[in-house]
């Protein structure tokens, strides 16, 4: 069975965890306050980048403390609703069994949009009557969406780790696997990281596993493949399914959230799957699953998860009846993606003038940016005073303008024309 | 400036300058702009369901009624939201209700809230909003303004007067077409009406754009210049996306279909249309083309129920693959 190491090494005690020794202290002495009765700030709101060790350190404490840990994750909550329900469970510091609690909400950056607004706000109510801590935990702590939250909590920064406390884990884990390691290697790994302590023990299990030793020229191609060895794992584990089960479990292992997993998987399918029926077959299974994404954007009701999962995993393995498994056919990253990160500050400007475009026409700033600018961008290339009447009309900056006329020349006319 | 023509051309988006300010303007949707006149008449308007495809007249339709029943200092009574910029909740609970609830002062004793695009709130709001719509009846009436009534909850429609916009016939578009040309001063040809209606179809709004568009070149508006204008305005070549397809290249017409969607913004809806429309002009077996008519209905159902257009439209597009596929061995034999 694929045991990932992150799990089976993931440290049972504060002594264990890896760097911000610092930063835990603090988290540590605030638990200890507890005891004292109720502190002012009775949350803790640990923040800082992926994979050093944030919800590793509250699961590590509560073991060494013994207490019990209530663990919700972004799904759980991301309504006003979903958190009240737990409020009940913050109102008493011990459980029915005597033990303390601490309540833990993970992964608040995956709240997002207008209607999960809701549940920081509920987040921040239960907080202010809470009678066990509250620990609250976010890549991205300084979002805007967080700021009446921050008030009332602890702000705990935990940082990347550094290099050599990195080194330190790997060597460790080697140590327990009985792999002999060079330096190098490890070495090699950990700088990759950046930090990243989870990537690195993903990384060292994906180069290590199963071999006696561990050179430096079996990890340096690594730095080509850029930390995609494991989606890389997990697609071929679903594209080249055999199994519906073994499909669906893949999806533990990917390093990347769902929607991202579904996008590797949609880019994918058509250089893997070439017999028509095939294609037709996995490109009807992912429409299916989008149908369940759609339900859960609309119902909010995140327990459709499953059967999004079902139909991109297990519906895209099924899917291959007749192509045959030939040769190697390399992966590729979603183009969508990029292309969206490419345009992500062309949306932003767009997205501007939308806005100037709505105040004057009765239009939304969404469709004016799609169903008014491309009119826009035709008269601006032709008719500078028609071009110059407009931006006015508009009120459009000097910026917008350039770039609706996508040449600095026209810009540069048409903002003359302006004065 | 410059005259173009003969006569000064006004700059300013020409779609706005000619929407029509009253309900008497209005030359289009006859029966409806008849009912509205009469709530002006008895001072008392309903909650009311635009519904109708873009361009037909819903947000002016309202604004004219607005004007009518309020006078010139109308804006004060009446708000604009659009659903597609703020479709969340929060925007029901604060900015709608605090707007609602505050009776007005003036002789009519409501305001009016037109709520645009109304189809793109989330369940969730349209069930606030339901809320708030009955219990602010009194000083506060409700105008939703949707594509598709549709996806506009049951119990919502239940509490509204139905309208349905539907596209302007031809000679009404062409005569409006005509009479903002020649207060332009723009030379516009026959062909280039033809053209303007086979492009935009009855979309006021997108014949009027495409029509100032092709005015800013300078020259007479033939069928030419509006193609040239509709083509890079629009680039939704969903003729050639098919043909990608139906010569068995998914991955290129895939890439052909993202374009529209990411860097043109052209609405899946209307591409499964136009592909709607093209399958019956296949050189294919005429049984295939009913077969293909019931998938392009099925993921024209899905389209309406998913998350993402470009995944739902590139399933349709790998069924065309698999068609075109299945023609050709069929013919072999």
């Amino acid at each position: 069975m694929y045991l990932p190491w992150t799990v089976k090494y993931k440290p049972k005690t504060l002594k264990e965890v890896v760097g911000n020794k610092e930063a835990i202290q603090r988290f540590v002495e605030w638990i200890k306050s507890w005891e004292k009765g109720i502190p002012s700030k009775r949350a803790a709101f640990l923040y800082g980048p992926p994979g050093v060790g944030k919800t590793v350190t509250v699961e590590a404490l509560a073991n060494d403390f013994k207490m019990e840990l209530v663990e919700k994750n972004a799904s759980d909550y991301r309504t006003e609703e979903a958190v009240k329900r737990f409020a009940g469970l913050a109102s008493q510091y011990g459980s029915l069994f005597g033990a303390r609690r601490i309540i833990l909400f993970d992964e608040l950056d995956g709240l997002t949009g207008t209607a999960d607004k809701g549940g920081v706000k509920a987040i921040t109510e239960i907080i202010q009557t809470a009678q066990c801590p509250i620990v609250l935990i976010a890549n991205n702590a300084f979002d805007p969406r967080f700021t009446s939250l921050r008030n009332h909590c602890l702000m705990i920064e935990f940082k990347k780790p550094s290099t050599t406390e990195v080194l330190r884990y790997l060597k460790a884990i080697c140590l327990k696997e009985g792999i002999d390691a060079e330096e190098n290697a490890l070495k090699f790994i950990a700088q990759r990281s950046e930090g990243d302590i989870r990537s690195a023990v993903t990384d060292l299990q994906a180069l290590a596993q199963g071999k006696k030793h561990l050179t430096y020229e079996d990890v340096a191609w690594l730095g080509f493949r850029d930390r995609q060895e494991t989606i890389f794992t997990v697609l071929r584990m679903i594209i080249y399914g055999k199994t519906c089960d073994g499909a669906k479990r893949a999806v533990n292992m990917a390093d990347v959230d769902v929607d991202m997993l579904f996008e590797w998987i949609y880019e994918n399918v058509p250089n893997h799957l070439t017999d028509p029926h095939d294609l037709a077959r996995a490109m009807d299974a992912l429409s299916m699953a989008d149908v369940y994404r759609g339900r859960i954007k609309r119902t909010q009701d995140w327990s459709f998860i499953r059967y999004v999962i079902d139909f991109m995993t297990a519906g895209v393995a099924m899917a291959r009846v007749n192509t045959k498994t030939s040769g190697w056919t390399p992966f590729h990253f979603p183009e969508r993606i990029q292309a969206l990160s490419r345009s992500k500050e062309e949306r932003t400007i767009q997205l501007e003038i939308g806005r100037k475009i709505k105040r004057r026409c009765h239009i939304s700033a969404t469709r004016a940016s799609k169903e008014v600018l491309p009119y826009l961008r035709i008269i601006f290339r032709n008719n500078v005073e028609m071009a110059a009447g407009i931006a006015k009309w508009l009120d459009l900056t000097p910026e917008m303008v350039e770039y609706i006329a996508e040449s600095k020349e026209k810009a540069a006319e048409i903002n003359k024309l302006l004065g | 400036m410059k005259s173009i023509g003969g006569s000064q051309l006004s700059f300013e988006m020409w779609a706005e300058k000619y929407r029509p300010k009253t309900l008497d303007e209005m030359v289009n949707q006859k029966e409806i702009v008849e009912r509205l006149k009469s709530f002006v008449k008895a001072k008392n308007v309903p909650h009311c369901i635009f519904a109708g495809p873009p361009g037909t007249g819903k947000t002016t339709a309202a604004l004219c009624l607005a004007r009518d029943l309020y006078g010139e200092g109308y804006r004060e009574y009446v708000m604009e939201l659009n659903a597609s910029d703020e479709r969340g909740i929060d925007v029901v609970r604060e900015t709608v209700k605090t707007f609602a609830r505050v009776r007005s002062i003036g002789e009519i004793p409501f305001k009016i809230m037109i709520l645009d695009e109304a189809d793109n709130m989330t369940a969730d709001a349209q069930q606030a909003l339901r809320r708030t719509m009955e219990r602010y009846t009194e000083t506060c009436r409700f105008i939703l303004c949707a594509n598709y009534s549709g996806k506009i909850i049951e119990p919502i429609q239940s509490r509204c007067a139905p309208f349905r916009f539907t596209y302007l016939p031809r000679e009404e578009q062409d005569k409006y077409l005509r009479y903002i040309a020649k207060n332009e001063g723009v030379t516009l040809l026959d062909e280039g009406l033809d053209a303007i209606y086979e492009v935009c179809g009855g979309d006021l709004r997108r014949a009027i754009n495409t029509l100032q568009a092709a005015a800013s070149l300078g020259k007479p508006i033939d069928a030419k210049v509006v193609y040239s204008i509709a083509g890079r305005a629009n680039p939704a070549d969903v003729r050639k996306m098919i043909e990608t397809a139906m010569k068995g290249n998914f991955i290129e017409a895939r890439k052909q279909l993202r374009e529209m969607i990411q860097k043109y913004g052209v609405a899946g809806s209307d591409i499964i249309r136009q592909i709607h429309t093209e399958i019956f002009r296949l050189d294919i077996p005429e049984p295939w083309k009913i077969k293909l008519a019931d998938i392009v209905g099925e993921i024209d159902y899905r389209l309406v129920e998913g998350a993402d257009e470009e995944v739902q439209l590139s399933a349709l597009l790998a069924r065309l693959v698999e068609a075109a596929y299945e023609v050709k061995g069929a013919k072999k034999v």
